[in-house]
């Protein structure tokens, strides 16, 4: 059946041959005509003057970013050096598309985004993130770079360091925050505490004990302890004011040869956390959840060691009056009068990701990012402190204090201040201190044994077993 | 020929959809999380060189002593709200089946904490329970209470989270079982109470029996649901204090993201499934039994 179907179709096919000869080359023409209108219609337009615009039309570029929260200070910022970038590049109409996470996502979108190899042009790294991200070889060595630049002496050497892996620039430190004490006037003036006292160790407790009689059920908590997942953060000033440190290079590493080692569990660390253990003792409730300063400003608590984005917490109309009520001791309590003090410094350091397609435009736009025009002013609305010194300490500094409450202070901190290592196992460390923090509040363990245990697990961590 | 082999092909064609779905989002994922446990790879290593590495995630995953704590947690967690979650759901879908005014009102109210996500029930349970400031505490405190270490005693706050699950998923339980008793034909209840049975005497042999299939599938899927949640545990405490919150399943999230190590996270997730899968079978196999 199928096959004389065939038959058919082919006789048919044959009968009509002679029509087909005319109708072929008819066919042809018809579709050299078309073919040639369609070449005509895709080249013509290049000849008109039409095209010759369009040849002279700006090159789209789009830069995209994946920044930490909060948002406004990343729209002025970003909207102030896209302005000067568009400038420099009237050939170009230039772009960010930026995406602005909670801080909590932000490490961990940044990491996926990076292993599945998306580009994405500007990131914002908090500094102990930059080592994990630099040993995975997501981010730019900006080493060269920098070295045309020529503006790195313009940082204080710590702020800079902090952008530096293995004798490599991989981030720069864009601004930085300082951990000091903050406390309410009228409330320490209330329960008879002179906030001088406050500056020791035992002064603190001290302290806290006078104002928990004098607060009995007013709703009011005389000192804040963090108990949250930072707590780590609150221990290492005074980890660092004793001279202990958190790692330490050691040579003997079975892979590394030299590499990190715990090295919390000092007797400097087993000091520093017997005082947050005497705090305990003394009747200070660690919190377990932490609004940033917001409690503070809420007065719920009489003291707080907080981060200077606390002053956020304060709308910005009573800023210039804010000395009248709120006092600041830029130190973290000492063991006994006379003693240096320490702080933990933290901030944003803007990197390149190794998967940016737009490499040279988006070093150009961190550039015109941390230019002091440009950051000054989102310092100043916001009540960050400055990495380099032209803002600290140049004409950008008299604006800066007077906006910001207790700027100077704050600023003299920065001398102070340590930071935390940026090693990949970094999060890993924190969280083996964090659980020995943990068990001294709780009583289970005493503060050499619950550091000595956490070290363990650190030193496995680093790969030392 | 050709129209019985089309014919034969057919339901496999019209499954194919389906099957690549399950494919794509179910097999590949499971095969991927298998190959990722046999080898070492963490976040910072991921697009360097994949060392195999066997079971030593596995054995590693056996010897933290870290890992033993969450499988306890989850027990407690798991069981504790299974067990309130189902009871509660019960009751409530046995009431709400009564004739009484405006059930079908409170129906629909009681459904409102499953639509809530997970998250933003996490943030409201973190406030309530706050030791110093919630307001739960402020209410002891008013009574002359003492007020309770909610979120930070290692031995209450697991109960917490079962407070809060069990708000968040009893309305499921609600709803799955008021469809299998409106599936209960009311003549079989009518027909018990002309032969003298009491309501308690009906709900033991009429309705619990023929409510079997609905409550099997219901204690699997609450309990699945309960060893995989953590979404809410991890706003509220993050596994504090001392990992006396850190379920299985927050262990699994906190290696993988958090600390950026896949393969354990991979591993631990792959005995999760075999946790998973143990529970269900052993739910069908007690059913069966009865």
């Amino acid at each position: 059946m199928s096959k004389s179907n065939s038959f058919r179709d082919y006789s048919f096919t044959e009968g009509s041959a002679g029509n087909m000869s005319y109708g072929y080359f008819s066919m042809n023409f018809k579709l050299i005509l078309i073919l040639g209108l369609i070449l005509v219609i895709l080249i013509a337009p290049s000849l008109t003057p039409f095209t010759i615009a369009q040849a002279q039309q700006p090159r789209q570029v789009t830069l995209t970013a994946i920044v930490a929260e909060p948002k406004d200070r990343w729209d002025t910022l970003f909207a102030d050096a896209l302005a000067k970038l568009r400038e420099r590049h009237p050939d170009m109409t230039i772009n960010i598309d930026y995406r602005v996470l909670p801080y909590a996502d932000t490490r961990k979108q940044i990491l996926t985004a990076m292993a599945g190899r998306t580009p994405i042009d500007l990131i914002s790294v908090d500094q102990i993130w930059l080592g994990e991200f630099a040993q995975g070889k997501f981010l730019s060595d900006l080493s060269n770079l920098v070295q045309s630049w020529n503006r790195s002496s313009d940082w204080f050497k710590t702020n800079w360091d902090g952008g530096i892996y293995n004798g490599k620039v991989y981030g720069i430190w864009a601004w930085t925050d300082v951990r000091s004490m903050w406390y309410w006037k009228d409330l320490l003036n209330q329960s008879g505490v002179n906030p001088d006292s406050l500056k020791t160790w035992n002064g603190y407790i001290q302290a806290a004990k006078k104002m928990e009689n004098s607060f009995k059920d007013k709703g009011i908590q005389p000192i804040h302890l963090v108990g949250a997942s930072h707590s780590p953060d609150m221990w290492y000033p005074y980890l660092w004011m004793l001279g202990g440190k958190i790692v330490e290079q050691k040579s003997g590493h079975p892979q590394k040869g030299t590499y990190w080692f715990p090295a919390y569990n000092s007797t400097e660390g087993v000091k520093a956390l017997e005082f947050l253990r005497d705090q305990v003792r003394a009747g200070i409730k660690p919190q377990i959840t932490h609004f940033w300063g917001q409690e503070f400003a809420d007065k719920k608590f009489a003291v707080m060691l907080e981060g200077s984005w606390l002053l956020g917490h304060f709308p910005r109309s009573e800023w210039k009056n804010l000395d009248k009520n709120v006092g600041m001791i830029p130190m973290f309590p000492v063991p006994k009068e006379g003693d240096a003090s320490a702080t933990m410094m933290g901030g944003w350091m803007l990197a390149i990701p190794e998967t940016s397609s737009n490499k040279a435009l988006s070093w150009e736009l961190l550039t015109i990012m941390v230019q002091p025009d440009v950051l000054a002013p989102m310092l100043e609305k916001y009540g960050y402190l400055p990495t380099q010194k032209p803002i600290a300490e140049g004409t950008y500094s008299t604006q800066l204090n007077s906006t910001i409450p207790y700027y100077e202070q704050l600023i003299s901190m920065l001398s102070m201040g340590h930071s935390r290592p940026s090693i990949a196992e970094y999060p890993q460390i924190a969280d083996n201190i964090r659980q020995a923090i943990d068990e001294v509040y709780l009583g289970v363990k005493e503060p050499k044994q619950a550091l000595d245990d956490a070290a363990k697990k650190s030193a496995q961590v680093l790969g030392w077993s | 020929m050709l129209q019985l082999r089309t014919q034969k092909l057919q339901p496999y064609l019209l499954l194919l959809p389906a099957l690549s779905i399950l494919i794509a989002f179910l097999l590949f994922p499971l095969i991927w999380n298998i190959y990722l446990s046999v080898h070492d790879v963490s976040l910072t290593t991921i697009l360097g060189g994949w060392k195999y590495v066997g079971i030593k995630n596995f054995s590693n995953l056996l010897y933290d002593p870290d890992f033993h704590k969450s499988l306890q947690v989850s027990l407690v967690f798991v069981g504790g709200s299974v067990a309130i979650q189902f009871f509660v759901g019960m009751v409530l879908a046995v009431v709400l089946n009564q004739e009484i005014r405006g059930s079908n009102t409170l129906r629909a109210l009681f459904i409102i904490p499953w639509t809530v996500s997970a998250v933003i029930t996490g943030f409201s349970f973190k406030f309530i329970f706050n030791d110093s400031f919630g307001v739960l505490n402020y209410g002891l405190g008013q009574m002359g209470l003492n007020p309770v270490a909610w979120l930070s005693d290692p031995g209450t706050v697991v109960w917490t989270l079962v407070i809060a699950n069990m708000w968040h998923g009893t309305p499921f339980t609600v709803i799955f079982l008021t469809a299998g008793l409106f599936s209960i034909n009311p003549l079989v209840y009518e027909a018990a109470r002309i032969d003298g049975a009491t309501k308690i005497k009906s709900f033991f042999y009429i309705t619990l029996p023929l409510l079997r299939p609905f409550i099997l599938i219901n204690l699997i899927l609450i309990t699945m649901w309960s060893v995989n949640f953590f979404d809410l545990i991890l706003v509220m405490t993050n596994g504090g204090p001392l990992f006396s919150s850190t379920t299985s399943s927050l262990y699994m999230y906190r290696q993988a993201f958090e600390f950026g190590l896949l393969s354990k996270g991979a591993a631990a997730g792959f005995i999760m499934i075999g946790i998973n899968l143990i529970l269900a079978f052993s739910y069908i196999r007690l059913f069966r039994r009865q």
